[in-house]
């Protein structure tokens, strides 16, 4: 049980509406829609990270698995390991994110084992050290490395917000990325 | 030292350029302008909730102190004692934020204490046990309480980035207090 009342999608001013016809009528639009000063510009850059070129989503979902598994985000696990499956992450690398299977066994690309690590570590430690991020920006380039952190950042944050609510999950309503 | 280049300011969109404009140069800003197809809408969130006139900015320091102390991020650490002293927050209150536990035997209004206890809790643990959870709440409001947590989540997710970058403190620029939505006195 939410331990904020959520809204009414219906009831939001008319640029949140669109943005939740858009990506979802999911429980965490109607939470965050108790605050529609700070939400309308959060919006804004949850479409930008989405719709940004410079990842596919398998990649941008290995990363945000990763993030809601060492958060203990109960509700960005339930949305994204769906959306993981149908970005084409196998269960054996769903698993792997999750810590119940090897990972060096589950087939990933060298830049998705790249970007795990680097999840890992900035969890685990809240920074990187220098090596690890020589290795990051090698393999990803500045600009995307700055985007990566950028979105690790986003829902690392947004873990904190949902387990704090304790917010329910979404019945069938899904992001659509 | 930081580990990657500052973006210059000419090498930016007129938007982008203009949003870090009004929030001084900070080499924050610069770092995280390398991601450019994203850093706008960042900003844009950034500013949402700079204006947004639901939190008293002494709140909101706090808010900010504790999660760069817990963070363990110097970068915002370094610009939030100094934005927290202009928002009334005195010496000693900074001290016993960005210390582990004195903050609690500090001198804080009840709804200043339970807001940090919230802060604390949740980033020590990540998640919030339903007393103090509902201290913060009773105390705020929805609104306000959901401004809060994407305060911590913003500046916890903010600290990630600072520190992996290690980003230098800016010598002496500060982000300005802007000026609030409906706030006619600053």
């Amino acid at each position: 049980m939410s331990r904020i009342p959520l809204v009414d999608a219906e009831q939001q001013p008319q640029p949140i509406r669109e943005f939740i016809a858009r990506r979802g009528n999911l429980n965490v639009f109607r939470l965050l829609a108790n605050a529609p000063n700070v939400f309308a510009g959060w919006t804004q850059m949850v479409d930008e990270l989405f719709d940004s070129p410079t990842f596919n989503l398998r990649t941008r979902e290995v990363a945000i698995l990763r993030v809601a598994h060492l958060q203990g985000a109960r509700y960005e696990l339930s949305q994204h390991t769906e959306i993981a499956r149908g970005a084409g992450l196998s269960e054996q690398q769903i698993n792997a994110i999750l810590d119940t299977d090897d990972v060096d066994a589950a087939g990933f690309s060298r830049t998705e084992r790249v970007v795990l690590d680097l999840v890992t570590e900035l969890c685990d430690t809240r920074g990187l050290t220098e090596d690890s991020f020589a290795t990051a920006r090698d393999e990803l380039g500045e600009e995307a490395l700055t985007e990566m952190l950028m979105l690790v950042s986003c829902y690392y944050g947004l873990a904190f917000v949902l387990n704090a609510v304790d917010l329910e999950l979404d019945a069938a309503a899904r992001f659509q990325p | 030292m930081t580990r990657i280049a500052y973006r210059d300011p000419e090498d930016m969109t007129d938007e982008a350029r203009e949003l870090m404009r009004a929030r001084g140069n900070l080499n924050v800003y610069r770092t995280l302008a390398n991601a450019e197809k994203v850093f706008t809408g960042w900003m844009l969130a950034g500013q949402a909730a700079l204006t947004s006139p639901v939190l008293p900015l002494r709140l909101r320091e706090l808010v900010v102190l504790r999660t760069a102390y817990l963070m363990q991020c110097p970068y915002e650490l370094g610009q939030h004692r100094d934005i927290a002293r202009t928002a009334g927050v005195t010496s000693d209150e900074i001290n016993a934020l960005t210390s582990e536990s004195s903050w609690r035997t500090a001198h804080f209004d009840t709804t200043e204490l339970a807001v940090v206890e919230l802060t604390n809790e949740l980033l020590t643990n990540r998640g919030v046990s339903d007393a103090v959870f509902d201290q913060a709440h009773q105390a705020l409001g929805s609104e306000a309480t959901v401004e809060v947590l994407m305060l911590i989540g913003r500046y916890s997710g903010l600290a990630l980035m600072l520190n992996a970058f290690d980003v230098d403190l800016d010598e002496s620029a500060r982000l300005p207090i802007p000026p609030r939505h409906g706030d006619l006195t600053s």
